[in-house]
């Protein structure tokens, strides 16, 4: 069990001795039960922040976004920057290391482990709630507790978390700085890939059907790109329109650059999109479940990206994140790697 | 207009100036119509260019509106539209939509004395202001015009400029000194305080990148201009020029309809997204 | 033109709608969306959805319009052919106050200055048919705040207020009297005591405690007196740029014009609109690399005061009607209503 109290007590201590710059974390939203993301550079503030079911961001995404910035200011930070952890999100935080996208000591990071309950998925929630909007929601022991208008809902864990924590296999955050509650490793819920491999089960004219019908529903808010820690590229392949120029850029390069998709929220261009960036996530993703989360018409974009996974795992026991020190998937080629398909 | 807003008019290309090469090279084109007749248009005013395929460009229109056989525009090289303008050949064919956007008072200005200020392809937007101040010379007093371009082959409208002199003042000036030029060097602020301008029964219109713009209206105000004595013409991204895209919203106008031509004294009002 | 429908015969209404192409609320893959009705089935119209996913903004201005085909033979100017929609009538039910109040404000968008020849071919030939609200269908609802009420009328067609087994159905246009007199029929007299229930069922509703602007009328001025307030690139912080605010907001409306290119020779393509959004960070982005609004604090502050002020300066009215999609489906908590509250109480 965690007590949030040694979390806060930590960030502030941090931030008044000036041993980081700043603490990402979670606080309370303005939605309700909901956590939000909490940016925090005032010791003052620690008490801000909070740790229940709720915090289901993959706050790593703020690291991308903090180095971006630092980039584009040419200036270099002073101390590292803490962050509030999961065990999913550290794995994205080393799939960023191996990118070299940041160095491992401009990151502070703060573990807090889920102690095998994952977070809550509220679509999963909301049958449960009878219609009432909870205003507070607390980790206990194997259970979630909500409290709504009709009072305590207390509700096991595993009827309402997340695909993706059903799923996990390692809810602890094995890359840390400081660590806070129990690992809960190997813990066995539902089998990696579980979804996707119930969803296999359909024959291949069910599954195009199946998709057909999401990739006509995709409405192209690029949600899913946007919360994603790995889609970090200033340039999107699979976005027709945004190009960061500077004043350098040239006129030839803007006008050399190629449209792969157009705007249109249509089938064959929401294919592209969806499967493009399916494709470019291979290796690196880390299923924080954040894209599917986001989608604000429900697109089971996870089942893409757990295809890519898994055959990442069978065809070259490959899993993002699990170490930090090895070389990422998709930049290294190792003698063993398979080769059967080279004729 | 037509009855579809969306639709463009087709143009042939009749005439197309190399005005400065290199890097950001401009070209200025004439239009004439296909089929019937262009829009007409007043000084200030900016119509959609299509090259289709490509897609629009919303440029201003550099002829004066007295011209009615073509549409002159001055368009320079920077991104995909325009450099699909810069391989244009004469007798190519585009499409044309407008008039958009509102227009410089001349009238009002009738019996004053006219500063023009413009700076890199700022001249081209107000170009048919002073071309028409010309061929309505006696309406006007004094007329100044001062024009900066970086380097001397950045000058734009050289000749045109050049014949101007014969009935207004014309003070050209390069950003840095370079053998054989004779005129200012340095940034166009500075090179209108060097000429002393007196605000007395004047207007100063101005229009060249934010950042010289910004510094002529401060010298201006130094000098004694008031903020309704000065007028600009801004730029912003457009993509409907009709008020309804929002890509071009400042404030509470749509600089499409509303501007983009502005008196500093309402501009200064606006927030500052241009 | 008022009268009762018992809930039963509401298919019968609708099957009777021959000349329209009737849209109601379907759950399907967790949320709820406008799908055409098929008459043949019986039972599936319900109308007891609480909002649906995206607003009917779509069927006056969807996610992508053809404006008109080119084609391009070397050596001859090309030839434009101009596409209009189709036209077909549209009676769209269930719409809800707040995004019956975003139809007219999207009218006087594409309609102010000049009309777009797209949005009226679809917008007169669709009705809305709306539901009132007995309780507030989402936590995040606030249309008392900006000027609306769950029972308003405005922008509709047709008012239904749900009184437990029947309808109380009443005609606001012309339009939604044709509507309702196609199936006459199936509808009563409106009886004293239906009436008096219909009153206190609104009643109910506009009592019903809702989130709050504090301040609605003070709002413009006050937004306006803080433009450079460092606060909007406190609230900004976390948000990620994407397009679900604007996409689900009944009166977002910006968009964007592309040529997409089927064959480059003969060219042929088709020139076309598409949604777009001020919060992607290209949105403002000139070809020289200056970017007025250069970081998220400067877009979120666009959003909102271009609900909040610079639409109440030029038509005297807020462009948001409180539906609150935005807050429910932000995924980072981005909250409107905290965002003008806080902004609003910090004024300068």
């Amino acid at each position: 069990m965690i007590n949030i109290q040694d979390i806060r007590d930590t960030a502030r201590d941090m931030l008044a001795k000036g041993e980081v710059r700043a603490v990402i974390g979670y606080r309370r939203g303005s939605r309700g039960m909901l956590a939000e993301p909490a940016f925090i550079t005032d010791p003052a503030q620690a008490d801000d922040l909070v740790w229940d079911p709720t915090c289901f961001h993959n706050l790593s995404l703020y690291l991308v976004e903090d180095r971006k910035f630092l980039t584009h200011v040419r200036k270099t930070a002073n101390a590292p920057i803490a962050i509030v952890t999961k065990g999913c999100d550290a794995r994205s935080i080393v799939v960023l290391l191996q990118e070299h996208y940041f160095k491992r000591e401009d990151v502070y990071i703060i573990g807090v482990s889920c102690e095998g309950t994952g977070v809550v998925d509220e679509r999963k929630l909301a049958p449960h709630l009878n219609g009432f909007q909870a205003s507070n929601a607390a980790f206990d022991g194997d259970d979630f507790v909500f409290i709504t208008a009709e009072g305590e809902k207390r509700l096991p864990a595993r009827e309402v978390m997340a695909d993706r924590c059903l799923e996990c296999r390692i809810p602890f955050p094995k890359e840390h700085n400081a660590v806070f509650g129990e690992d809960k490793t190997g813990r066995q819920l539902a089998e990696p890939f579980a979804a996707l491999t119930r969803f296999e089960t359909q024959g291949t004219a069910e599954r195009w059907d199946f998709w057909s019908h999401h990739f006509d529903r995709c409405i192209r808010c690029f949600a899913c790109r946007s919360v994603c820690p790995m889609c970090y590229c200033e340039e999107c392949v699979v976005d027709s329109i945004t190009f960061p120029v500077t004043t350098e850029t040239t006129a030839e390069d803007k006008a050399n650059r190629i449209r792969w998709i157009e705007r249109s929220a249509v089938r064959s261009e929401n294919i592209t999109y969806l499967m493009t960036r399916a494709m470019h996530l291979a290796g690196r993703c880390t299923d924080c479940g954040e894209c599917e989360r986001a989608c604000p018409v429900n697109v089971p974009i996870r089942l893409l990206n757990n295809k890519m996974e898994r055959e990442a795992r069978e065809q070259f026991g490959f899993e993002p994140g699990a170490s930090i020190g090895g070389p990422s998937l998709v930049a290294s080629f190792l003698d063993n790697d398979p080769g059967d398909f080279i004729r | 207009m037509p009855d579809n807003i969306y639709l463009p008019q087709l143009a042939r290309v009749a005439s197309i100036k190399e005005e400065v090469a290199g890097e950001r090279s401009i070209k200025t084109f004439r239009v004439e119509p296909v089929d019937g007749k262009l829009f007409d248009h007043e000084c200030g005013q900016c119509a959609m260019l299509s090259i289709f395929g490509r897609g629009e460009s919303m440029i201003s229109i550099a002829s004066s509106p007295l011209i009615r056989e073509y549409k002159q525009f001055s368009i320079m090289r920077v991104g995909r539209v325009s450099s699909a303008f810069h391989e244009l050949e004469v007798g190519d064919v585009v499409g044309i939509r407008g008039p958009y956007g509102n227009s410089f008072p001349v009238d009002d200005w009738r019996g004053k004395n006219l500063y023009f200020i413009g700076g890199g392809c700022g001249l081209a937007p107000i170009w048919p202001v002073i071309t028409t101040a010309v061929a309505q010379r006696a309406s006007f007093k004094n007329i100044t015009v001062f024009y900066g371009g970086r380097t001397s082959r950045d000058i734009m409208y050289r000749a045109e400029l050049e014949k101007l002199r014969e009935s207004v003042d014309v003070h050209l000036s390069i950003d840095k000194a370079e053998e054989g030029w004779e005129g200012y060097c340095g940034f166009v602020p500075a090179a209108v305080m060097d000429k002393d301008p007196v605000p007395d029964n004047a207007i100063a219109i101005t229009c060249g990148p934010p950042i010289m713009i910004k510094f002529v209206i401060q010298n201006l105000n130094k000098l004694g201009f008031k903020d309704e004595q000065i007028y600009t013409t801004i730029e912003n991204k457009m993509k409907c020029g009709l008020g309804k895209c929002g890509r071009c919203n400042v404030g509470k106008d749509y600089v499409c309809v509303m501007g983009p031509v502005y008196s500093w004294a309402v501009l200064k009002n606006l927030p500052e997204e241009y | 033109m008022e009268k009762i429908l018992d809930k039963k015969q509401i298919d019968d209404w609708i099957a009777a709608l021959t000349d329209w192409d009737v849209h109601t609320p379907v759950l399907e893959d967790g949320i709820w969306t406008y799908q055409p009705v098929n008459s043949a089935v019986r039972g599936a119209v319900r109308l007891d959805h609480p909002n649906t996913n995206q607003s009917p903004k779509g069927f006056a201005f969807p996610q992508r319009e053809i404006f008109f085909s080119f084609e391009q033979i070397k050596g001859e100017p090309p030839r434009l052919t101009q596409i209009l929609p189709k036209e077909q009538r549209h009676a769209v039910f269930g719409v809800r106050p707040c995004d019956g109040r975003g139809v007219p404000r999207m009218d006087k968008v594409f309609t102010d200055h000049v009309e777009d020849p797209y949005y009226n071919a679809r917008r007169k030939n669709v009705a809305y048919v709306g539901l009132a609200c007995n309780k507030p269908p989402s936590p995040n609802c606030f249309c008392l705040s900006v000027g609306g009420s769950p029972v308003s009328t405005d922008g509709l067609d047709v008012q239904m207020t749900d009184m437990g087994d029947r309808y109380f159905v009443k005609a606001i246009t012309e339009t939604g009297k044709a509507l309702m007199s196609v199936a006459g029929s199936f509808f009563a007299e409106p009886a004293a005591a239906d009436q008096k229930q219909v009153k206190q069922v609104h009643a109910e509703a506009v009592a019903y405690p809702q989130r709050k602007i504090n301040d609605p009328d003070g709002a413009p001025a006050k937004l306006k007196a803080s433009f450079n307030s460092p606060l909007w690139e406190e609230m900004a912080r976390a948000c990620i740029g994407c397009g679900i605010c604007t996409f689900l907001c009944p009166t977002c409306h910006c968009f964007d014009i592309n040529d997409e290119v089927q064959s480059k020779a003969p060219l042929k393509g088709q020139r076309v609109r598409t949604w777009d959004n001020c919060q992607f960070p290209d949105f403002t982005m000139h070809s020289s690399g200056h970017n007025p609004r250069e970081n998220t604090g400067a877009r979120l502050r666009q959003r909102v005061n271009h609900k909040f002020q610079y639409f109440h300066e030029n038509f005297g009215m807020h462009q948001c009607t409180g539906c609150g999609r935005c807050i429910s489906g932000c995924p980072v908590g981005i909250d409107i209503v905290t965002v003008v509250n806080k902004v609003t109480e910090h004024a300068g």
